[in-house]
């Protein structure tokens, strides 16, 4: 195993190396014919970072160009979308974000570009199904004990969530709204601090993704009540559509977005590398270790998805904006 | 647990592990010295090599990294008041000092030295009593962090300068800096006047360069030291003596550090500041404070490096990050198949252990690596003033604007070192601000969610059940005026 690793980082030095001998030596060579940037609007450390430095240590294989990623965090992620959005259309400066940065935020303020208008997508790269999780020790042993106490009890549930408009709170707020109840959600800076928050006792449910709660599942410190989707991803725990909450909820979509303007031409070249890190072992591999899936959706079936998230989205910060 | 750790102790003698621990705490080194370069960057940058490596040579490499940045951070801060973290603010004040007194080289041993002692002890400390410090960091809520912060603050401005009503308004104008932007809990935009620009807020590397190296530039081109002297002297290095003189302060900023660390959300700033308050609190002539005192590097270096012990404990042991270097880190244990969290010990102790006995290995090559190197470094300081002030422009420009690649920071840059150089001349210390500035938005968030989490009510909440954060509350007027008197008697200098 370990001689394959050095075996790919040969493979890497030799394309990179070739391939800035040959950007050098023609100048007519077609895309890429030069590193490719990849934004990510968020900060380090974080897992659209870590999901990133996998794809661009492989994805070079198949571009035969370098693929550099630069954190550009800053204003909930609009610091580094309105960036790429302002970027040549020549495929050269991607963004790398999810579903709720690209089609809920356009809801809740103004932006200084439009989503819908400015991008177009290049590949849907994964996505991460959230979980509904109580420390093992709590008194709701499922969902439906946690939405009687939330319903006797209105806001005096605490719901720790990894910030507003984020990735815990929107399937919090969808919850809420599918099934009539009301939870205090409070802040936390991610979350790492808001599992920390459930652990210590100062939140009584929170939301986490597989990877992350993994080891605690082990541990036996925490408990799952339901996760996203139709299909059950513990074999013992109900699904959202299972509880009452169906549709698109509580998935973040790891998104690849370009410039609207990029040439079909760029768009299928990059999709089709994309989709080859699908088939590629290392690849595999290390996004296994991550505990990230691969489920690689292509620019036009993506692209369906977005228009139904943005209806979806408009309509739930509508009605919780209302109130 | 005992032959876990003589395993994994076993496990950690390996060359390439050293020599990769090497080649990061170097590397680190290098770029932490350079401003506008984060050892975060530098370990973002870097952390796909340690996916191919084994693990115990690939997380020591990505930790020699952390640990080599850190240190090269305060080179600038002492050589040319530069600042990149504000972490090395506090060294910076009387490193720069030293500096200006041709004794470059001393602050930077000095600096070393109590940054792989507080280091070192804080690892051994964190290794024997992970457990406990689990346990500890879970009593820590939003309430708690809040109380501290804001003593914190108290305590800062009570002791920076001469007069502490002039402290206060800096901090408070920091404070008012830190909420331009958004607000971080409920969205809404705050004094940012429909700018896009400053929507994501103030950012602090362009203020620190600004209000720090700026003013310093200014004031050797205006008093124009080329006439005097061509260049300053590096000096000798740090003798046994000046080394026993700060040892107690070490000792004590050591344990402050270790402490802080244990608190999730303080961090290297807080750590180096209380440091630094305790040692000039504690001095008998706290009057040289500021003005080129050993004891201030060595009480600021020694405390921001012992907080990295405990903040590997929530990593480890829940398998939360608690910054984003951890973050970083916590990537790279996943990527090599350990999983951070509470039964990392029962599946790979061994491993483990070995990576927490290579990072204090990490420290004591580090003094190696760092003696040798800084002779070069403090060459910097003899070049000529013609040559260097240019030099130090650059860097400052380029610092500035390297961080976020943005050149509204180049604008923020320029502002804030007119700023600098207009309060210097009013006679007002600029490090409240600062601190202000940079522990005002953690504090009101934490404040935000006590308010949250309480639907409103937070004063019945303190009152009711946070004993521990109400007795900090209380006890912070007292503190502060114990030490505003203490601090009224020191007569200026």
């Amino acid at each position: 195993m370990f001689k394959n690793s050095i075996k790919k980082a040969a493979t890497l030095a030799m394309v990179a190396g070739l391939s800035v001998a040959a950007s050098l030596g023609a100048a007519k060579a077609e895309y890429p014919e030069k590193p490719i940037t990849m934004v990510i609007p968020l900060g380090a450390g974080g897992s659209h970072d870590l999901n990133a430095r996998v794809i661009t240590s492989i994805i070079p294989t198949y571009l035969g160009q370098p693929m550099i990623v630069r954190l550009t965090p800053g204003a909930g992620g609009q610091k580094g979308t309105n960036e790429v959005a302002n970027a040549p259309a020549d495929g050269y400066t991607l963004l790398f974000t999810h579903n709720y940065i690209d089609m809920l935020q356009q809801h809740v303020e103004n932006l200084p570009y439009d989503p819908k208008a400015d991008f177009r997508t290049v590949a849907r790269i994964n996505y991460a199904p959230i979980a509904v999780i109580v420390r093992s020790d709590s008194p709701y042993m499922t969902m439906e004990d946690l939405v009687a106490a939330s319903k006797a009890n209105p806001g005096g549930v605490q719901m720790a969530h990894s910030g507003n408009w984020g990735a815990l709170f929107v399937p919090a707020a969808q919850m809420m709204k599918a099934l009539d109840i009301s939870w205090n959600l409070v802040p936390y800076q991610g979350g790492g601090p808001a599992l920390q928050a459930l652990l210590g006792g100062d939140a009584d449910v929170t939301m986490g993704f597989p990877s992350s709660i993994a080891s605690h599942l082990d541990a036996g410190t925490i408990r799952v009540l339901a996760t996203a989707g139709a299909e059950r991803i513990y074999d013992d725990v109900p699904t959202f559509a299972e509880v009452g909450v169906p549709g698109d909820v509580g998935f973040m979509h790891r998104v690849v977005l370009a410039p609207a303007a990029t040439p079909d031409a760029v768009i299928e070249k990059l999709g089709a590398a994309f989709k080859a890190l699908e088939s590629d072992k290392t690849f595999t591999r290390m996004m296994g270790r991550l505990g990230e899936n691969i489920e690689i959706i292509d620019a036009a079936d993506y692209e369906k998805m977005r228009v139904e998230q943005d209806a979806a989205y408009k309509e739930l910060v509508k009605t919780l904006t209302s109130q | 647990m005992l032959d876990q750790f003589i395993e994994g102790f076993g496990m950690a003698m390996r060359l390439d592990t050293f020599m990769m621990m090497s080649f990061g705490l170097f590397g680190g080194m290098l770029v932490g010295a350079l401003p506008g370069f984060t050892t975060l960057m530098a370990m973002a940058i870097l952390l796909p090599i340690s996916f191919f490596l084994d693990p115990i040579v690939g997380i020591p490499f990505l930790l020699g990294i952390y640990k080599g940045g850190i240190f090269g951070g305060s080179i600038p801060a002492i050589l040319i008041s530069m600042p990149g973290t504000g972490a090395a603010v506090a060294t910076s004040r009387d490193g720069y000092k030293l500096t200006q007194q041709g004794k470059s080289r001393k602050a930077l041993d000095m600096a070393l030295f109590a940054s792989v002692l507080g280091d070192t002890s804080s690892d051994i400390f964190t290794i024997l009593m992970i457990f406990p410090i689990a346990f500890l960091v879970m009593q820590f809520g939003p309430p708690e962090l809040f109380a501290v912060l804001l003593l914190s603050l108290v305590i800062i401005a009570a002791t920076s300068g001469s007069s502490p009503l002039k402290s206060l308004v800096m901090m408070m104008l920091g404070l008012w800096l830190s909420f331009i932007g958004t607000d971080p809990l409920g969205g809404v935009e705050r004094f940012t006047f429909g700018l896009f620009d400053l929507k994501s807020g103030i950012p602090l590397l362009p203020m620190l360069i600004g209000v720090f190296a700026i003013p310093e530039i200014a004031n050797v081109v205006m008093r124009n030291e080329k006439a005097k002297h061509l260049s300053s002297l590096m000096g000798k290095r740090l003798s046994k003596a000046e080394f026993r003189r700060c040892f107690r302060t070490i000792c004590r900023s050591t344990v402050i550090g270790t402490a802080i660390g244990i608190v999730p959300g303080l961090g290297q700033v807080v750590a180096a500041m209380m440091g630094y308050s305790a040692a000039k609190n504690a001095s008998d002539h706290p009057e040289t404070f500021g003005e080129g005192e050993l004891e201030g590097v060595a009480a600021a270096e020694a405390a921001n490096n012992a907080v990295n012990g405990p903040t590997m404990v929530p990593l480890l042991t829940l398998g939360i990050p608690g910054d984003n270097v951890t973050a970083i880190l916590l990537g790279a244990f996943v990527a090599q198949g350990l999983r951070p969290g509470p039964q990392l010990f029962e599946e790979q102790g061994a491993t483990v252990f070995a990576i927490l006995v290579a990072m204090v290995f990490a420290n004591l090559l580090f003094l190696v690596i760092g003696y040798l190197s800084i002779p070069f470094f403090s060459r910097l300081v003899t070049i000529k003033v013609s040559i260097l002030i240019p030099v130090v422009i650059m860097f400052a420009f380029a610092g500035a604007y390297v961080f976020r690649s943005d050149s509204v920071d180049l604008l923020m840059l320029v502002v804030f070192g007119i700023f600098g150089i207009v309060v210097r001349v009013a006679k007002f210390d600029v490090m409240p601000m600062v601190m202000g500035f940079i522990l005002g938005p953690p504090m009101e968030y934490a404040f935000g969610q006590t308010v949250a989490m309480t639907n409103g009510n937070a004063f019945g909440f303190f009152f009711g059940e946070r004993w521990g954060a109400l007795s900090i509350l209380l006890a912070i007027p007292v503190i502060g005026i114990l030490l505003w008197r203490r601090m009224r008697a020191i007569p200026t200098g």
